[in-house]
């Protein structure tokens, strides 16, 4: 067998499953690798080592009884700090929320907890999630596993990095307008967020209402499919989740393209595109075309329209929801997330009711233009290589606002759009640094996501790259 | 030379928001904002009457794959 820590999330779940390997030794080994490494990191926020060891022995002893074990059974996993357990902090990654104490635990959580996932602690993160980088002021920055001072991509940092580095399995991380698939991009590991209401947030930090999505950061898609199948689906305590079927996104998994025509938008998501990213996007593009999918670069108008929209919403519903600290606590947050909030009061009621209504028949029109015909829109995640933490910190320079802003360009669209997503590697720049691919596909058709990533990381093997600590 | 528009933001905000300007980067954040004016500028007159936010739910209902 592979050294533990190479192993896939699945692959874990499946030798602990057959008895090749014990929940303790896996979780004795995260520890291990955490304890070396997260120093240079600093992807965690808090580690419950005697609570994850005695998780992991529970589940030995199930197995040892004949018990049946979930499908993530023995799994050691972290999560952003924003996922409410019952009694325990939960930070949000703030100053603010240093010492809250949830009454109530997210119901993604109880989901992981039912299917056997061994719930290590949590993880470093955006300030309440807002911003696309990684900095955080409050608990440190979280550095890049490949390259020190390098961003990770936010605003899921924590579980970016800690995936990357290998330190956990799995994570789950949130995204509202790109923050699971920036740090999945950035990180050089595959993260997925389902169709806007797949995931249930009962439990979970609110950024927006509109735009929020909850969803993991692993090695796979093989492991994004199994770890979607176990969170989505209708919940009772979250009334905006959709009632959708959830099929077996593993089962979808053919590793055919055969028949599979996929749409590249023309319009905005190669602006000021670096070189080296084109060139990996391209790359990627021949190597689907090779396992048998067709590729169609069409024009896409309604883009414009979708980006001046998709920065209305968000930046609204987090003015209201912050509106009391900002009035009464302004200076306990860090200065670049002031400043975006404060950006956020000057909207118009009229233009954010606009920027919602819109939403439904642009969703049409972008269905219309990009996937008639075609089953998938390929598109950069990330249009230049990785930034510094230096080169991004608004806090350090607020000259750096533009440069901030424009790391989350391509990943916003689909929270607009509300379209299941994903972010898988495809390559590396000149630095030795990651580059992304990023599907989309109609609404609930996370099995045509996953499955067509499957199929890319079957014919490459850039996600398994790991970086040298 | 045109009236700088920050100065009447920052007082509107202040008026129906209650909060202050906190730093110097959320005044060039709010300097930000002139760029998607102009976007949404562009955009006036695609509105139509019966749009309504709820129709969003039902557009991703309707806009899922069709069985091939």
């Amino acid at each position: 067998m592979r050294a533990l820590h190479e192993l896939s999330m699945t692959e874990a779940a499946d030798a602990v499953a057959r008895g090749e390997v014990t929940a303790t030794a896996l979780t004795e080994g995260c520890l291990a690798r955490i304890a070396a490494h997260d120093g240079k990191v600093n992807s965690v926020i808090r580690l419950d080592r005697d609570s994850a060891l005695e998780q992991a022995a529970a589940v030995d002893a199930a197995r040892k009884a004949g018990k049946p074990l979930g499908p993530l059974g023995g799994v050691p996993m972290m999560h952003k700090d924003m996922y409410y357990r019952a009694g325990k902090v939960t930070t949000c990654g703030s100053k603010i929320r240093r010492d809250f104490v949830p009454k109530v635990t997210a119901t993604v959580l109880e989901k992981l907890d039912a299917a056997g996932a061994i719930d290590m602690g949590t993880l470093n993160m955006a300030e309440f999630a807002q911003n696309p980088t990684g900095h955080n002021a409050h608990f440190g920055h979280c550095h890049n596993p490949w390259q020190h001072g390098y961003c990770t991509g936010g605003s899921s940092s924590g579980s970016g990095a800690g995936i990357a580095a290998r330190f956990f399995y799995g994570a789950l991380g949130s995204d509202t307008g790109g923050s699971i698939r920036l740090p999945a991009t950035i990180c050089g590991v595959t993260g997925i967020k389902g169709t806007q209401t797949r995931v249930s947030r009962a439990g979970v930090m609110p950024l927006s209402f509109s735009a929020d999505n909850v969803g993991p950061l692993v090695q796979t898609a093989r492991d994004a499919a199994r770890f979607m199948r176990i969170i989505s689906g209708h919940d009772p305590r979250d009334a905006t989740s959709a009632r959708e079927a959830v099929p077996d996104y593993e089962a979808a998994l053919t590793g055919d393209l055969r028949g599979i025509s996929v749409a590249v938008p023309q319009e905005y998501f190669f602006d000021g595109a670096d070189d080296v990213v084109v060139k990996a996007f391209d790359a990627a593009l021949e190597a689907m075309r090779d396992r048998g999918a067709t590729i169609t670069r069409l024009s896409c108008p309604s883009l414009r329209a979708i980006a001046a929209y998709t920065a209305m919403i968000s930046r609204a519903e987090g003015a209201a929801i912050h509106a009391e600290w900002m009035r009464e606590r302004a200076a306990d947050y860090s200065i670049h997330l002031s400043s975006r909030l404060y950006g956020g009061y000057p909207i118009p009621a009229h233009l954010y009711i606009e920027a919602l209504s819109r939403r439904g028949p642009l969703l049409r029109q972008f269905c219309a233009e990009a996937m008639t015909g075609h089953h998938i829109v390929a598109t950069p995640a990330l249009r230049t290589r990785v930034p510094t933490l230096a080169e991004t910190d608004i806090d350090a320079d607020a000259a750096n606002w533009s440069r901030f802003m424009a790391v989350s360009a391509n990943t916003r669209p689909f929270n607009y759009l509300g379209l299941p997503t994903i972010s898988v590697p495809c390559g590396f720049d000149d630095r030795g640094l990651p580059i992304g691919l990023q599907l989309a596909a109609r609404p609930f058709a996370e099995a045509r996501v996953l499955a067509v990533a499957d199929a890319f990381q079957r014919v490459t093997d850039w996600h398994k790259r790991h970086p040298a600590l | 030379m045109k009236p700088d528009p920050l100065p009447p933001s920052m007082e509107s905000i202040r008026l129906w928001s209650g909060v202050e300007c906190p730093n110097e980067a959320a005044r060039l954040g709010l300097a930000d904002h002139l760029g998607l004016l102009k976007e949404l500028a562009a955009l006036r007159g695609t509105l139509v009457f019966e749009d309504e936010p709820s129709s969003f739910e039902s557009a991703l209902r309707a806009e899922q794959e069709k069985e091939s």
